[in-house]
Parts: structure tokens; C-alpha cells; sequence
């Protein structure tokens, strides 16, 4: 086969049809870069979340003096015969697997800790001011139901919060940019694939005469076809380039700035990267190829 | 060389069939006229033996092979052996006489210095020596036939197929162009011409074959147009 005659025989055909080119770059490139900001969410995801699942606890904070909760009002603090039954009764549960008691010296440093960054708040804490609790970290923290209807209605109770209900949100937030990134990526490939429909269609016009003349004279079908098909690709490749770009633009931006959110152990690497951008571009570049391929069948025969 | 053995052949949706029965031997290195009105099925005939268009019974053989058991990815070997010119040259305008003749070999994949070396040769065999740079449209008709011819000839086909060459052109140019296909057909290459001109027949001499309806009513060594018996 004679590259150079392919090569300057798609240079041709890609600049007679340029706004569609333009147009089929851009939509790949956009399906692309979803599909992978789609992608690296996912990889955030499941990372954060097997990071969190290891951490998240139940807190069972108990009434203090003056607590301002329903369930404490009128009653004062918890005394230590309560306490000391509420231990025995959350280690009686079959769904926990420890339960550790955090007092107001502890709980106080945590708050510190958490609450650096703002001095204003933390000296105007005092150590009194906060909760004693017993943290509770589950077999299976799936099943917190049971064990928090429970001890809502256990004697000296204040509050019940599972840490796994906030994470969750913020899963559920991720999820949702990630589902919508991803119907946009299949919308733009649905896009793309009409494109290329009419591009091919386009190109086989344009170029109707030399392959009626290349049938005739008896050049093979993937010689006839070969100038179609490596017109998608290298659309696609375009494309996939662009979209690696918007990529790397992404990590940046929206990832690195997440961050903040999704702690380190979490972070997404360069290599992370590169392997979503490889595997973008190689979906992009499959779809025109395998598109260019199908429709060309329509409208040259062979 | 070519051998069509009882050969029908009806096109979607027609009541009528534009080959009926057709049987037909051409050997090797010969020259045969394809005459007969218009609708008779000469250009169905032609394109059978390139296998455009497959028959509905009958076997046909083209150099050797079935045509019928020959798998669709076989087809251009086959045409690569077969030249074919029509009515209206079919020249890709944008290309130059060399060009036009070298694209026939590159589509192939011949080597650039193998096209070199053979398109200037094929260009003077048609007598267009001097005029390799012209664009189709700065040629006469009768020029542009011959380009035709040159692109048809270049790869030493063992068959050439010509649906009415002349069609388009003036007679005195016809004359040239059926010289060029005289000369073809004296390297050894097998010659089917389809066509209407009579003068063209009568002055060559060579066998006749006539459809009408789709049937052979005629087939005549050293033939004339019209009715000769
Ligand atoms: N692609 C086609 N589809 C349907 N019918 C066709 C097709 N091509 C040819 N026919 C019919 O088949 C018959 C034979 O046509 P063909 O083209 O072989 O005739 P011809 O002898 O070459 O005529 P002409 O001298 O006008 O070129 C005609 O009746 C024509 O209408
Ligand atoms: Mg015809």
C-alpha cells in the first residue's frame, strides 16, 4: 500500500469537508473529556470511599447539664449508673463492633483540632461546653438503621449522629455530577456518531468518481475504504487530544480543588490521569473508526 | 476467455429479463462487437463480466474462473485484469493525464517507480505523447477517450471492455480511437466493444455478436452492422 497517496487522499477529504471535521472534532472532544471527568469522579469515589467506610462512626452524645435537646430537657445531665448501662446496652448489640467513650477533655481537643483555623470560636469554648459521647464503629456500616432508632430512645441520650448519613450526601452530590457527566458524554458520542454518519456520507460524495473509478481499475475494498475510515480516526484523535487537554485542565481545577473536601488519602494522581486520558482517547478514536466503518457499508458500495 | 453458458439475468423489478439465456464463447485475443437497439442488454452483458451484477442462472468464466464461486474480496483481482472504457470517459477532473492514468496503478499499490516507468509508455500507445500535463478539460473528446483508453490499458489487462467508446464522439475521431483499440487488441488483449455505430463495424471487419431483447439473434464472424445474411 502506498501511505503517502492514503495520507494526502485524507488531507483532502478532511479539508473539503472542514466544518463538519470542526464539528465532529468538537463533539468528541466534549463527549471525551465528559466520559473522562466522569471517570476520574469515579476513581475519587471509590477511593473516598474506602477511606471512609474504615472511619465513619456512630456518635452517641450524652445530655449535659443545661442541654438544650428535647430529649434531655428538665432531666440534667446523665448520671453514671445511666452511663454505665448505655455502655452495656450498645455492647450488647450484635451490629457493633467497638464502642469507645469520648470525654469533654477529648472531645474538646478534637474541636480544637477541627476548628484551627478559627481562633475566634475556639477561645470562646470552653471545655464545659462540650458533649461527652460514645463513638461506635459498626461491623457493617450499612447497618446503622436499627442501631440508631435504638439508642434515640435510650435514657440520658441527647443525639445520635451518623457521620455515614453526611458522607453519604456528599457521595450522593458525586454521584449525580457523575451520572450527568455521563449521559452528556453518551449524548455527545450519540452526536458524534451522527456526525460521522454524515461526514462519511459527505466524503463519499465528494469523492464518488475516484471510487467508482478505483472499483473499476479493481482496488481492494480496505484500499477504497481506507480514506474514509482514517478520516474518522484521525478526527478522533484530534478530538481525544483536545479532550486530554480539557483533562489536565480538569485535574487541576476541579479535582485538586476538591481535595480540600476529600482528604489526602484520596488524591488524584498524574498517572491516575494519564490513564483516564489514554483510555478516553482510545474510545474516541474506536467510535469514529467503528462509525466511519458501519456507515461507509451504506453509502459505498463495494 | 470469456464463456457464458446459458446465462439469464433480471433486474429487480422488471418483468423482463435483460439477458435471456445468453450463451457465448470469446477466446483469447479476440475483437468482438456487441451490436443490437437500445435495451437489448449489452451493457448488462458487459457488466457481468465484471461482476457488477451477478446472473440469476447460467455460469459465466472470465480468465479461468466461476464467477459465481468467486468470494466478493476475489472481485478486484478480477477487475484488475479486466480494462474497461465507457461513453462518457469517466476522467477525474482534477487530475492531469498522467495523473489520471497513474491512479488506476497507485489504487492498486504499484510501486511509484514501476508508474514511472509504464504511464508515459501507455500515454504515447494512445497517441497523447507531448499532452501527459493537460487537464481533462483543456482535451478534445476524442483526447479524452484516449486518456480513458491509456488508464484502461495500463496495467496489461488480458480482457478490455468498451461500452459504446464512440458514443460521444465525431466520426472522423472515432476512427483514431478505434486504431488505439486495434492496437490494443494486436498485444493479445481480448476486446468486447458494445455499439451503435454502424460505419465503425462495417469498416472493421470483425466478428459481430447481436442482442435483441436480451437473446442473441446473431452472432457472425467478420460481421456487419446491419443484417447481412
Ligand atoms: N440497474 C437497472 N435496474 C433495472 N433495470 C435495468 C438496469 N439496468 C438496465 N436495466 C434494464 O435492462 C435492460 C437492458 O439494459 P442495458 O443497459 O443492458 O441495455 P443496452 O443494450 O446497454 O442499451 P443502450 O444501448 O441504450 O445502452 C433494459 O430494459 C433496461 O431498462
Ligand atoms: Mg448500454
Amino acid at each position: 500500500m502506498r501511505a503517502g497517496f492514503i495520507f494526502s487522499e485524507v488531507w483532502i477529504g478532511l479539508r473539503r469537508n472542514a466544518t463538519m471535521t470542526i464539528a465532529l472534532i468538537v463533539t468528541v472532544a466534549i463527549g471525551m473529556a465528559l466520559l473522562g471527568i466522569g471517570m476520574m469522579i469515579n476513581t475519587q469515589v471509590s477511593s473516598a470511599k474506602n477511606y471512609w467506610t474504615d472511619k465513619v462512626e456512630i456518635s452517641v452524645f450524652l445530655c449535659q447539664k443545661n442541654s438544650p435537646f428535647d430529649n434531655c430537657k428538665g432531666k440534667g445531665g446523665i448520671t453514671q449508673a445511666q452511663k454505665a448501662k448505655l455502655e452495656q446496652q450498645i455492647k450488647a448489640m450484635t451490629e457493633v463492633e467497638r464502642v469507645e467513650f469520648e470525654d469533654q477533655a477529648q472531645a474538646y481537643e478534637n474541636f480544637k483540632q477541627q476548628y484551627a483555623n478559627n481562633s475566634v470560636l475556639v477561645a470562646a469554648t470552653r471545655v464545659e461546653d462540650m458533649p461527652e459521647s460514645f463513638r461506635i464503629k459498626l461491623k457493617n456500616p450499612e447497618n446503622y438503621g436499627n442501631v440508631i432508632e435504638t439508642l434515640q430512645k435510650a435514657e440520658g441520650v441527647s443525639q445520635v449522629v451518623d457521620q455515614r448519613k453526611i458522607v453519604d450526601n456528599f457521595f450522593g452530590f458525586l454521584g449525580t455530577l457523575r451520572s450527568s457527566a455521563l449521559i452528556v458524554a453518551l449524548i455527545q458520542v450519540f452526536a458524534a456518531i451522527l456526525l460521522i454518519g454524515n461526514t462519511v456520507r459527505l466524503s463519499a460524495y465528494n469523492r464518488r468518481r475516484e471510487t467508482a473509478i478505483m472499483r473499476l481499475v479493481g482496488a481492494s475494498n480496505l484500499y477504497i475504504q481506507a480514506p474514509f475510515v482514517l478520516e474518522g480516526m484521525v478526527a478522533g484523535l484530534i478530538g481525544g487530544v483536545i479532550s486530554g487537554f480539557m483533562l489536565v485542565a480538569a485535574k487541576i481545577v476541579i479535582f485538586d480543588g476538591m481535595q480540600n473536601y476529600l482528604v489526602a488519602a484520596a488524591r488524584m494522581t498524574w498517572e491516575d490521569v494519564a490513564i483516564v486520558i489514554a483510555f478516553t482517547m482510545a474510545v474516541g478514536v474506536l467510535i469514529c473508526v467503528i462509525a466511519s466503518f458501519v456507515t461507509l457499508r451504506r453509502y459505498l458500495k463495494v | 476467455m470469456i464463456h457464458f453458458n446459458n446465462v439469464t439475468k433480471t433486474y429487480p423489478n422488471q418483468n423482463r429479463p435483460a439477458l435471456d439465456r445468453v450463451s457465448v464463447d470469446v477466446d483469447k485475443g479476440e475483437f468482438v462487437f456487441l451490436v443490437g437497439p437500445s435495451g437489448s442488454g449489452k451493457s448488462t452483458f458487459l457488466r457481468l463480466i465484471l461482476r457488477e451484477e451477478k446472473p440469476d442462472s447460467g455460469t459465466i468464466h472470465v480468465a479461468g474462473k466461476d464467477l459465481s464461486r468467486l468470494s466478493n474480496f476475489k472481485v478486484p483481482h478480477l477487475r484488475r485484469r479486466i480494462g474497461c472504457v465507457f461513453q462518457d470517459f469517466r476522467l477525474l477532473p482534477n487530475k492531469n493525464v498522467y495523473e489520471n492514468v497513474a491512479f488506476a496503478l497507485e489504487v492498486i499499490g504499484k510501486p511509484r517507480r514501476f508508474i514511472r516507468k509504464v504511464v508515459p509508455e501507455v500515454v504515447e500507445l494512445v497517441g497523447l505523447e507531448g499532452k501527459a500535463h493537460r487537464m481533462p478539460h483543456e482535451l478534445s473528446g476524442g483526447e479524452q477517450q484516449r486518456v480513458a483508453m491509456a488508464r484502461a490499458f495500463v496495467n496489461r489487462p488480458m480482457i478490455l471492455l468498451a461500452d459504446e467508446p464512440t458514443g460521444n464522439i465525431d466520426p472522423a475521431t472515432s476512427i483514431g480511437i478505434m486504431k488505439v483499440l486495434d492496437r490494443i487488441n494486436r498485444t493479445g488483449t481480448t476486446v468486447v466493444m458494445a455499439t451503435h455505430d454502424a460505419a465503425i463495424v462495417d469498416s472493421m471487419r470483425k466478428r459481430v455478436v447481436e442482442l435483441e431483447d436480451g437473446r442473441i439473434v446473431r452472432d457472425q464472424s467478420r460481421g456487419v452492422y446491419g443484417q447481412a445474411y
